[in-house]
């Protein structure tokens, strides 16, 4: 069975953009396009991926990830944010994020293989 | 015998009347000269008048020219107590007029940096100026506090006064910056909300980009990609950069310290500006201790190593070396950035740290570059409680020299 990516990422442009580029690999995605519908499609089916951005309308990264937490789900996070303060850093660390991606940061050429090894 | 008594007597009478005549040409003499005086203390008097007259003249305009200063001035002794004050600084400080007259001008105008954390008196500009015996600046926003505690942030130049040679003092001319600042913010904000618009979708370029770099591709396509890539990566950096300028001059930038791997760091770093340096022949070697830890800021410490890695690459014509090398110190790292380049004129050499200075040997042969990079460097390399230092020789090379706490 093909792998699930969910995407919650508010800016709709770089979230479809993203679900086009994971399709190729056989990648089933779902999009969402803030933190209210991620959770929602969260209830419905984890996912073996969470791409997550933090600044986000309704609820935020930070909200999603306590969502994931109170519910005890097995879901990996990606987090993918403008914000590169050590503090959201730090909070999302907490939260048991497991990749932590500042969007202006230099490091694009790491971001498909930490996606890709959630997904083997 | 009364003969003689009359004769005696006679000449008494003769003298008594020389006498008299005497008395009359001294008192006539006297009246004549206590005219003369009366009429010379006169003449002085109008004169002494006149004068005082003139320099109160001239102390009128001199105290109106300083009444009428826009900018505050303070003068004061060689202890720093306040000798005179103008109107403006009066009126800016909130003081009565007299009321500051020889009292020390750190007690009478405390000042603070952008943090709110007042300054020493010993560390104040007035002292510098009367240590140095020279002008000094402010380079970075002061706050003074009023009467009131109120506080206004400030421009200020301090000279010292010498008569002759002897230095008597200072006098310091401040000016209050609330509108420069005001201007500077929304400048500041605008630069910040066109960066952040310009990110997202360069986000968006970035990753197709960097995903299309993972496809089975023609060497050709491969090539392209790869420059489209880094093109637009150098874009993301140019917008970090305006981000990071427009923070730094809001002096809202604090550090965040962190574990920093440096080899990862540099490796990283140098990725980056792989394109260009093979494009242009040139070699690059990096020196760093295996798994080296530092307590820094990442970012911060990022954007000094590329500045100066990028402008060494960028001032090294084709077949120059680079070289990237950190050492340990005692309580402290050292990285030099050293290449082989142009070098700067030691003539231009202490302008370096300037907003939009380029030296004037490099303009021709590269004309990209806007002077922003090391300004932004040197101010960086404050916040993060280090030291910058460079020496270079023209067509030689330079190398530049960070320092800062592990």
């Amino acid at each position: 069975m093909s792998k699930h990516v969910l995407i919650a990422e508010d800016d709709t442009a770089l979230a479809d953009l993203m679900a086009k580029v994971l399709s190729k690999y056989n990648i089933r995605v779902t999009i969402t396009y803030n933190g209210k519908e991620a959770v929602e499609a969260l209830e419905k089916e984890v996912p073996d991926l969470l791409l997550l951005d933090i600044l986000m309308p309704v609820l935020d990264g930070h909200g999603v990830m306590r969502f994931i937490r109170e519910k005890s789900l097995e879901c990996p996070v990606i987090v993918l944010s403008n914000l590169s303060d050590k503090e959201t850093r730090d909070k999302c660390k907490e939260m048991q994020a497991q990749n932590y991606f500042v969007k202006n940061d230099l490091d694009d050429d790491d971001l498909w293989p930490a996606i890709e090894g959630y997904l083997r | 015998m009364r003969k003689t008594i009359h004769s005696a007597s006679n000449g008494i009478a003769l003298k008594l009347k020389f006498l008299a005549k005497e008395k009359e040409v001294v008192r006539r003499k006297l009246v004549i000269t206590a005219d003369a005086l009366r009429i010379s203390r006169k003449t002085l008097e109008k004169k002494v008048l006149e004068r005082t007259k003139d320099l109160e003249k001239v102390r009128a305009k001199d105290e109106a020219i300083l009444a009428s200063i826009g900018e505050g001035l303070v003068a004061t002794d060689k202890n720093g107590r306040i000798l005179l004050v103008n109107k403006a600084c009066e009126r800016l400080l909130g003081w009565k007029e007299g009321e500051t007259q020889g009292k020390l001008l750190s007690k009478v105008i405390p000042m603070s940096d952008s943090t709110g954390k007042t300054i020493p008196a010993l560390e104040r500009l007035i002292t510098k100026t009367l240590k140095d015996r020279s002008t000094t600046t402010t380079t970075t926003t002061m706050y003074y506090k009023r009467k009131d505690g109120t506080s206004f942030p400030v421009a200020l130049t301090v000279a010292p006064i010498f008569i002759g040679k002897d230095l008597i003092g200072a006098v310091k001319v401040f000016r209050d910056i609330t509108k420069e600042k005001e201007i500077e913010k929304a400048r500041s904000e605008f630069m910040s909300i066109a960066s952040h618009q310009l990110r997202t979708p360069l986000t968006a370029i970035r990753w197709v980009l960097s995903s299309l770099k993972r496809e089975n591709l023609t060497e050709d396509q491969a090539k392209l990609v790869k420059t489209a890539h880094e093109t637009s990566m150098n874009m993301a950096s140019t917008i970090r950069r305006m981000l990071m300028i427009s923070h730094l001059e809001e002096d809202g930038m604090e550090p965040e310290l962190e574990q920093v791997v440096l080899q990862r760091e540099l490796e990283k770093i140098s990725r980056l500006h792989d394109a260009h340096r093979q494009r242009n022949g040139l070699e690059l070697a990096l020196q760093c201790p295996q798994d080296l830890m530092v307590r820094t800021d990442k970012q911060l410490l990022i954007e000094i190593l590329d500045n100066l890695l990028s402008n060494a690459l960028k001032y090294t014509p084709r077949g120059g070396k680079v070289r990237m090398s950190v050492t340990k110190e005692k309580e402290s790292i050292r990285i030099d950035v050293a290449d082989t380049g142009y070098g700067i004129p030691q003539e231009e050499q202490k302008r370096i740290p300037e907003k939009f200075f380029r030296a004037s040997n490099v303009a021709s042969p590269v004309e990209a570059g806007t002077g922003i990079g090391l300004y932004m460097v040197y101010n960086i390399v404050r916040l993060i409680g280090g030291t910058i230092s460079f020496v270079s020789q023209e067509n030689k090379g330079t190398t530049f020299t960070l320092l800062f706490p592990s």
